[in-house]
């Protein structure tokens, strides 16, 4: 599945502007530790956490993940933003809480599988 | 945030002097935040258990759920935190991180913490030392009111000013923004 195409399943906006959403999705991760994610995600996956400092552009970037999704209403720093678009990341904004989003997800058939 | 959650803590205390000073040690790899204060201090017994959560939340009111969650954000980073105080002498707390380590969150905005602690409690001295190995940037809110005279701390002009000299200070003596592993964000 598109990027563009889960936006309408979890309710969600997209924060950085003219940033593509065409890549296609197969896999997700889910955790707040950064190191966790770097250590754990793999390339292409959609990011689903509740971090919004600047920092979660650099591991995006370094993982080659497909896009940050922001649970729960979480807001992401201006700085943030900024770079995510510098660095063509698209990151997303959902008032759902994890739990629920990565549950829409699987449902989705976008998968956790390492 | 922290750093807001700790100073607020010291002001809850009755606190006049409020000092943070930040120490960066590029060899060792190493971020300190010192906070210490003036304050009536935390009497041996509630010092013991003031990094419980469970504990802090429910019964005091003075130390919130700041000093547990501050302790954890060090400790993910291989560091620790530290919690000194004397009864009507004051508090100090030492927060010792790893720089460069990839769960270190970034310091956020100084300029913007000092400028909302400021504009809150303009009758409170605050002292602002950042240091990155031999260079140092200074601000003394108690040395600025003896120049400022009449005008206030909290008039939006000099809180500005404050902003902007911290951005502008902290940029000159390279103080790290995120850690160096985030190098991909230069």
């Amino acid at each position: 599945m598109k990027l563009k195409d889960l936006a309408g399943h979890l309710e969600w906006e997209l924060m950085t502007r003219n940033v593509p959403v065409e890549a296609e999705v197969k896999t997700g991760y889910a955790s707040d530790l950064l190191s966790d994610v770097l250590a754990n995600s793999i390339e292409g996956d959609l990011w689903v956490t509740r971090q919004t400092h600047l920092n979660i552009v650099a591991i995006a970037v370094m993982r080659d993940l497909s896009g940050v999704l922001l649970a729960n209403g979480a807001k992401p720093d201006p700085d943030t933003i900024e770079k995510a678009v510098e660095k063509m990341v698209p990151i997303f904004r959902t008032h759902l809480p994890t739990f629920e989003v990565v549950g829409r997800l699987y449902q989705l058939g976008i998968s956790g599988e390492r | 945030m922290h750093i807001l959650d700790i100073v607020q803590n010291s002001l809850a205390a009755g606190a006049t002097r409020v000092e943070i000073k930040i120490g960066e040690v590029l060899a060792e790899d190493l971020l300190m935040i010192k906070v210490r204060d003036n304050g009536r201090g935390i009497s041996q017994e509630v010092l013991s258990r003031v990094m419980d959560p469970f504990f802090t939340s429910r019964t005091t009111r003075e130390v919130g759920l700041g000093l547990a969650l501050f302790k954890e954000a060090t400790e993910r980073t291989g560091g620790y935190l530290e919690v000194h105080s004397e009864e009507g002498k004051g508090t100090w707390v030492l927060a010792c991180f790893h720089l460069n380590h990839f769960d270190r969150a970034p310091l956020g905005d100084m300029g913007e913490t000092l400028g909302v602690l400021i504009s809150g409690n303009p009758e409170v001295d605050f002292f602002y030392e950042h240091r990155v190995d031999g260079q140092i940037y200074l601000l003394d809110t108690g040395e600025m009111r003896e120049i400022l005279g009449p005008v206030g701390l909290d008039d939006p002009s000099v809180l500005d000013f404050v902003r902007q000299d911290i951005q502008i200070g902290l940029k000159k003596i390279g103080a790290a923004t995120f850690p160096q592993v985030m190098e991909v964000l230069r």
